[in-house]
């Protein structure tokens, strides 16, 4: 017993080691920094920053990923009418589906913040279905848009139309299923930033004189806009790179850049103009992000900064 | 303050960096990577000293729940199946180096790209009694054996046939025609994938699907398709459901999901090889380089290939087996595996590069139209 206690505790046990480190870190500030922020660095440049550089490297090769170095993955993007289509198609279809999500997602959250007390119960709610796997949640969506199925047939049941429908295999399904499955990503930010926000601030504005509209975009809108930025990207960047939802839910005009890229990996075999596209739509959606957040926090703010 | 209580600098990083070095060699594996014996190592029937375990890649999902039962009673062997939606799915961990798969069930152009890349195992198909099994039809398509080496069996062979609803047509459509036929607007789909469709167009133009002479033609086709079509369906259950829904009435459709369609689900739905012809391929059971179990992987590679197994394997999953089953079927199934001498079958060689990259600008511009 006094052995396990000089080990475990005496100067040379374990112990005394732990503390000897938290001493050493504790009077050297950069070798602190350095055990608090070292893991997470590392484990980013492993795996994110590494495999980034990997892709660029890859995005340069011909044909193959080990093929010679050549320009033309990103000339034949660049310059190609079809994929400035492609992308273009693609963008509208992202800002259609953040919007949605965004005007749908900030209403729930706010009703949950302000108007419920059962707010731990619907966020569950809200985030149920990540508990189902996504291709899942596409079928089940099939079964609810089909000619004949259960949206029809509701409808049907209720006089509301009087022949089936069937709204899948369109742009409309498309952005359906997008709103579905990203809208627990936009509600959780717009949640979390409107439950900070002190309700007062609404009063005051009131008691000033604003009405409703107007406390929402003067007060409310601007208070919780690092939640509304935060949602924003979460659903904005998966939708854009999103192609199991156009392939499934889509007809015949729903092509995103992400069904391109897939197909240069699974049928063209074409791995280094796979990467350029990747490449591409990364830098596309990073400025797209950073100019519509400053504009947006410009906006929000007016001319002199307030 | 004693020695073991300071920490130098220099020691704390070397611990940092080992720690490191440690945590990196566990993520990055290094495994003892299992029986060191390969198949050409067995000179004679059967190999003896089967491994405990055998770790399966085959998609062939309602067979390999068979196969696990039967196979692992049979040899002891304990058997597990990772189903896969897409052959991306495996090849990718050929490429990161395997150290987990011991026999994948890969479709032809996935095997000679892991020929080329000396990813799979050389097989001693000449002591393997299975191997007289293998039809003529499916040894003469011989792209899995190269320089003398056989490096896979044939599990299946897979037919792109044209799949229709047979209430809808009295008789079997005769051509590739039908998909492009303006009174079925929305009835008809196409698959959402730029070889097939591409040697589908290529069929329907009168042209060698396998090296075409005239793209722009392709394309054309293909575009003025497009507004006919319910929609171009991108996943084997959702190309199935729309006939089994009656959304559409013909398309593009593999044997398999068409057997299930009709045998499985009551869907009123046959399929045909068109007058232009129809293009086949088949699926093959490989042993990869790096596989743990390569003993019992050899021994499952036969067995698969027995006609009471690869029976089993039409009656599950509809695919014609690489074996001749015949009189192992029932008069059902003997009728759907009918496939008359009179059809044009052609198999789906690798595409060369040039061709691939076309069918693909092609395919995308059509979808983007």
């Amino acid at each position: 017993m006094g052995d396990t206690e000089s080990t475990e505790r005496g100067p040379g046990g374990l112990a005394g080691r732990v503390r000897g480190i938290t001493d050493f870190a504790r009077e050297h500030p950069r070798v602190r920094r350095g055990l608090i922020a070292g893991p997470p660095t590392t484990f980013l440049v492993l795996f994110f920053a590494l495999p980034i550089l990997t892709m660029l490297v890859i995005s340069f090769r011909a044909g193959d990923i080990n093929g010679p170095f050549t320009l033309d993955n990103y000339t034949n993007f660049l310059t190609s009418d079809t994929y400035r289509t492609v992308l273009w198609r693609t963008l509208l279809v992202t800002v259609q589906v953040t919007a949605v999500v965004t005007v749908v997602g900030y209403a729930l959250a706010y009703s949950i913040v302000r108007f419920s007390r059962r707010t731990t119960l619907l966020l569950l709610l809200v985030i149920l279905p990540f508990w189902t796997s996504y291709i899942i949640r596409m079928y089940a969506w099939i079964n609810i848009l089909q000619s004949g199925g259960v949206l029809d047939s509701t409808l049907l049941l209720l006089n509301v139309i009087d022949q089936p429908i069937g709204v899948l295999y369109s742009q409309t399904a498309v952005l359906v299923g997008f709103t579905y499955v990203w809208l627990p990503l936009a509600v959780l930010p717009f949640y979390a930033s409107l439950s900070n926000m002190d309700p007062d601030l609404i009063e005051a504005a009131k008691d000033l004189g604003a009405g409703p509209l107007k406390a929402f975009l003067t007060v409310t809108l601007p208070t919780t806009l690092d939640g509304v930025v935060t949602g924003v990207i979460l659903v904005f960047i998966p939708t854009f790179g999103s192609f199991i939802t156009p392939r499934l839910l889509g007809g015949t005009d729903n092509i995103m850049i992400g069904m391109v890229i897939e197909n240069q990996f699974k049928s063209a075999f074409n791995y280094p103009f796979g990467a350029a596209i990747g490449i591409v739509i990364s830098a596309v959606v990073v400025v797209l992000l950073v100019l519509g957040a400053r504009v947006g926090a410009g906006n929000l703010q007016g001319s002199d900064g307030q | 303050m004693t020695r073991n209580h300071v920490l130098g600098r220099r020691n704390v990083l070397k611990a940092t960096a080992g720690a490191a070095a440690a945590g990196l060699a566990g993520c990055l594996g290094g495994g003892d990577g299992g029986d060191s014996r390969t198949p050409m190592d067995v000179t004679e029937w059967p190999p003896e000293d089967l491994e405990g375990n055998l770790n399966l890649w085959n998609w062939y999902d309602d067979w390999a729940e068979y196969a696990k039962e039967e196979f692992g009673n049979q040899f002891d062997v304990t058997v597990t199946n990772s189903g896969f939606s897409s052959p991306d799915q495996w090849y990718s961990r050929l490429q990161a180096g395997n150290e987990e798969m011991d026999n994948i069930a890969a479709t032809t152009n996935w095997v000679e790209r892991s020929i080329e890349n000396d990813y799979l195992h050389e097989l001693p198909v000449d002591i393997m009694p299975a191997w007289e099994n293998i039809t003529d039809r499916v040894k003469d398509v011989s792209s899995y054996q190269q320089d003398g080496k056989v490096y896979a069996i044939p599990e299946a062979l897979v037919l792109y046939p044209l799949t229709y609803n047979d209430e809808h047509f009295d008789s079997a459509p005769s051509s590739w025609d039908v998909l492009w036929d303006e009174s079925l607007e929305g009835q008809i789909m196409m698959w959402d994938n730029s070889t097939v469709s591409c040697q589908i167009a290529a069929l329907y133009t009168g042209q060698d699907p396998v090296e075409p002479d005239d793209f722009g033609e392709i394309e054309e086709v293909l575009k003025q398709q497009k507004p006919l079509l319910r929609t171009y369906w991108g996943d084997y259950q959702q190309g199935m459901s729309l006939f089994v829904n009656e959304e559409v009435v013909a398309g593009p459709l593999t044997m398999g999901r068409t057997y299930t369609a009709r045998f499985g689900e009551g869907a009123p739905v046959h399929y045909t090889a068109p007058e232009e012809g129809a293009m086949f391929t088949s699926d093959l059971f490989v042993i990869p380089k790096g596989a743990p179990n390569p003993m019992a992987s050899l021994q499952f590679t036969n067995w698969g290939s027995q006609k009471k197994h690869a029976a089993k394997l039409f009656e599950t999953m509809g695919y014609m087996p690489a074996v001749d089953i015949e009189d192992q079927l029932s008069k059902e199934d003997r009728e759907f595996t009918n496939w008359p001498d009179s059809w044009n079958l052609i198999f789906q060689e690798t595409l060369s590069d040039e061709v691939r990259s076309r069918f693909d600008e092609i395919w995308t511009a059509v979808k983007a139209a």
